[in-house]
């Protein structure tokens, strides 16, 4: 069974998941561009914690508008979430400024209240509502295909209807509003100062999340729309530098992880909005290993190949200084030593000879620029830093891998020409 | 607490009250370690642990095939406790902001609890069936045992506050001072990280994964309504946890629909929405008589001017 879903192409695989998972998919990917769009902003303003609160809070504002007779997904219940969503705000907001609650701990008794609130609204209310605890927490996105309404003359699920409206909502107001928004997001105060009304770009953007988070609280839940809105924004921002670019990776980030976490669900036959945020979990590990420049690999990298320069240099160095005493070069004293003498070798600047190895001409110059920094160094130390001569190699043994030729020759402009180092060794000459 | 069961006990029948002397110790407890933890502004790191839990709950059955309540919990500390490592490797290791790392966290691992949850009971795991409860508590089903096992380990957590007292309020006021001035700092942080967690964990029980930070949030921003001493405070939020833990059960217990853990959050926020109104010098009617409305008092004084 392995075998052959591995190799499908995707269009049998479309045809093998048939229309109702079709659309299911469909759904979860424009709840999550949704989401990742406001979302990304969120991040950028460190606002990802009211998106957390947000999400929970607007159950009793669903919970309310469909006592009130609203369906799920209509027009009322997005209405009634967005208040509530944006009580959750002015709440917080009130009990930081207020109260004097610090800001964590007012978020934390706003959302766990007003969520309190509406289970038990939902629980007292029982059959009266369609909602159950389940369908608040995880979604209920293998049942959207089931309930449908026509648009112009198509059979659609409600959720994806109004998903697609919130998503063209939003997408329109963050694009008509971008400028002003990232603005904001990076000097509220010189935006203030430049006439931007930053109050109403905050409100505007809260009531985007308001939205996404309603749109993708009956397809994925509470809990699993705060995976939405911050994880693939957060993978993102490790990734690129420029903020609609974050915005346009995200966007790609989301779909990819709602797509790839229905189906998997599908596969292993468990929860598909949990699923999501597990697949999303690993795209933000991803980004937190490959991230150009920040990336844990690429620091690891940068990090291993400066070990070996420095020790290839060591080497070419220590067979200098043999040649220098009229010894022969020293016999590698590790593995990594060893190696880095092999790989001097391959790039021909040590060749053999009858007694173990000695410098080729490329070899002794590379090895003579070495050595000149490190004396060079030690010298100026000697005449500026009022070090004990004992003191002066170790960080003359770092430096050497660092200074440039201007600086040597700044250096040794500064000391003057025909200088020994402290320890009385000449100092070897620039040769191009 | 002897005259509690005892006045109680003619009010409630014997199950009620098994449920609300367990719960009613998880609320002081919780009380008591999250006025530490509010300090030093852990509330919703918190709430990053308790969604964690459900991994480690799901885990421990699937590994031991027991279902008894140890069994569980112990699992739900031990993804809790890694859910915060890797909350400080996230901060250590990448520039994602500090919000951004808790909402990661805290989604992800309940998005791995759900999906391992609903996997097990797909596939008719014995005794997933009930694993659900942890998500939003299930405390009518506590038995005696259980009951005793919260108990103990609540009043375990606040001995060890009472001892480590000193200690505690040091870094929990001006953690670089108590660095300082030569106290283990970093390691009396990590221990109040740990209560913190075993607190979220213990309280699984009564409130679930998603409400139980409440209880660890709510009692100390009460209690810090009224005083602005640490002991005071502490002795306030444990006690605002165990009334609200009484008054939670006793009240979900008059009709089998009410749930008992958003009944017991809602007790607890009824009294925050009381202290915010009436408190003396911090109520908002004070303020207002006080005339500056909008004078804004630091909440920590210490740690703000001192940081």
């Amino acid at each position: 069974m392995m075998a052959t879903w591995v190799s499908a192409t995707p269009w049998e695989w479309l045809a093998a998941i048939g229309p109702m998972h079709g659309w299911a998919v469909a759904t979860a990917a424009v709840v999550s561009a949704c989401c990742a769009m406001v979302g990304t902003v969120l991040v950028v303003r460190r606002l990802s914690l009211l998106g957390d609160a947000i999400s929970h809070a607007v159950l009793p504002g669903i919970v309310v508008a469909v006592l009130l007779g609203g369906r799920p997904g209509d027009l009322g219940v997005l209405v009634g979430a967005t208040a509530a969503a944006l009580l959750t705000v002015a709440l917080t907001e009130f009990f930081h400024k207020q109260a004097g609650l610090p800001e964590d701990a007012g978020v934390g008794v706003a959302f766990t209240t007003l969520f309190a609130l509406g289970v038990l609204l939902v629980t007292v209310s029982g059959s009266r509502i369609d909602l159950d605890p389940g369908c608040i927490l995880y979604g209920i996105l293998e049942l959207v295909p089931f309930d449908t309404v026509e648009v112009a003359g198509w059979e659609m699920p409600r959720a994806f209807v109004s998903a697609v409206v919130v998503f063209l909502v939003v997408g329109s107001g963050l694009w008509l509003t971008w400028r002003w928004q990232v603005f904001t997001a990076f000097d509220t105060e010189a935006a203030r100062a430049a006439g931007v009304p930053t109050v109403a770009v905050t409100v505007g953007l809260l009531a985007g999340v308001s939205l996404a988070t309603v749109a993708g609280f009956e397809a994925v839940g509470a809990i699993l729309v705060v995976a939405m809105l911050v994880v693939p924004a957060a993978a993102a921002e490790l990734l690129v530098k420029r903020l609609h670019h974050c915005l346009l990776l995200a966007v790609g980030l989301a779909v990819m992880g709602a797509a790839a976490g229905y189906l998997l669900a599908w596969k292993l036959n468990t929860s598909a909005a949990g699923m999501m945020a597990v697949v999303l979990g690993g795209e933000y590990l991803l980004a937190v290993l490959v991230a150009p420049q920040q990336g844990v690999l690429a620091r690891g990298m940068s990090s291993v190949l400066y070990a070996w320069r420095v020790q290839c240099e060591d080497r070419l160095a220590a067979a200098w200084r043999a040649e220098e005493a009229g010894q022969s070069a020293p016999l590698p004293a590790s593995l990594v030593a060893a190696a880095a003498w092999w790989w001097l070798r391959v790039q021909g600047r040590v060749e053999p000879a009858q007694s173990g190895a000695r410098l080729t001409s490329q070899g002794r110059r590379d090895a003579e620029l070495i050595v000149r920094s490190h004396r060079l160094w030690e010298a100026w130390l000697g005449r500026h830093a009022e070090l004990p001569v004992d003191h002066l190699h170790p960080p003359a043994e770092w430096i050497e891998h660092h200074l440039g030729t201007r600086l040597r020759q700044r250096i040794e402009a500064d000391l003057g020409r025909d200088v020994r180092d402290p320890h009385g060794s000449t100092i070897p000459p620039e040769r191009g | 607490m002897m005259p509690l069961p005892g006045v109680l006990g003619a009010l409630l029948p014997y199950n009620t009250l098994v449920v609300a002397c367990g719960v009613a110790a998880v609320g002081c407890a919780a009380g008591v370690v999250g006025t530490l933890g509010v300090l030093r502004r852990r509330a919703l790191v918190a709430d990053a642990a308790a969604h964690a839990t459900l991994v480690g709950v799901a885990l421990a059955l699937l590994v031991t095939g027991q279902r008894s309540l140890a069994v569980l919990l112990a699992g739900g500390l031990g993804s809790a406790i890694l859910a915060l490592g890797l909350l400080v490797l996230i901060r250590a290791v990448t520039r994602t902001r500090d919000d951004a790392a808790t909402a990661i966290v805290l989604s992800v691992s309940f998005g791995l609890g759900i999906v391992l949850i609903s996997g097990m009971v797909a596939r008719g795991v014995p005794g997933s069936g009930g694993l659900e409860r942890f998500l939003l508590g299930h405390a009518a089903a506590l038995t005696a045992a259980d009951a005793m096992l919260l108990g103990t380990v609540s009043v375990l957590v606040i001995l060890a506050v009472a001892i480590g007292l000193k200690e505690a309020t040091m870094v929990a006021f001006d953690p670089a001072f108590a660095a300082a001035a030569g106290w283990p700092a970093a390691m009396i942080d990590l221990v109040l990280v740990a209560l913190v967690a075993v607190m979220v964990v213990v309280g699984l029980p009564a409130a679930g994964a998603v409400l139980v930070t409440a209880l660890v949030v709510i009692p100390p921003v009460v209690a810090r309504q009224w005083t602005d001493r640490l002991v005071p405070m502490l002795v306030l939020a444990g006690g605002v946890g165990l009334a609200s833990g009484v008054i939670g059960v006793a009240v979900s217990s008059a009709s089998p629909r009410l749930p008992t853990g958003p009944v017991v959050v809602l007790v607890a926020a009824g009294c925050f929405a009381v202290s915010l109104v009436v408190a003396p010098r911090r109520g908002l009617l004070a303020r207002w008589r006080a005339g500056h409305r909008r004078g804004r008092t630091d909440y920590l004084l210490m740690t703000e001017d001192h940081r």
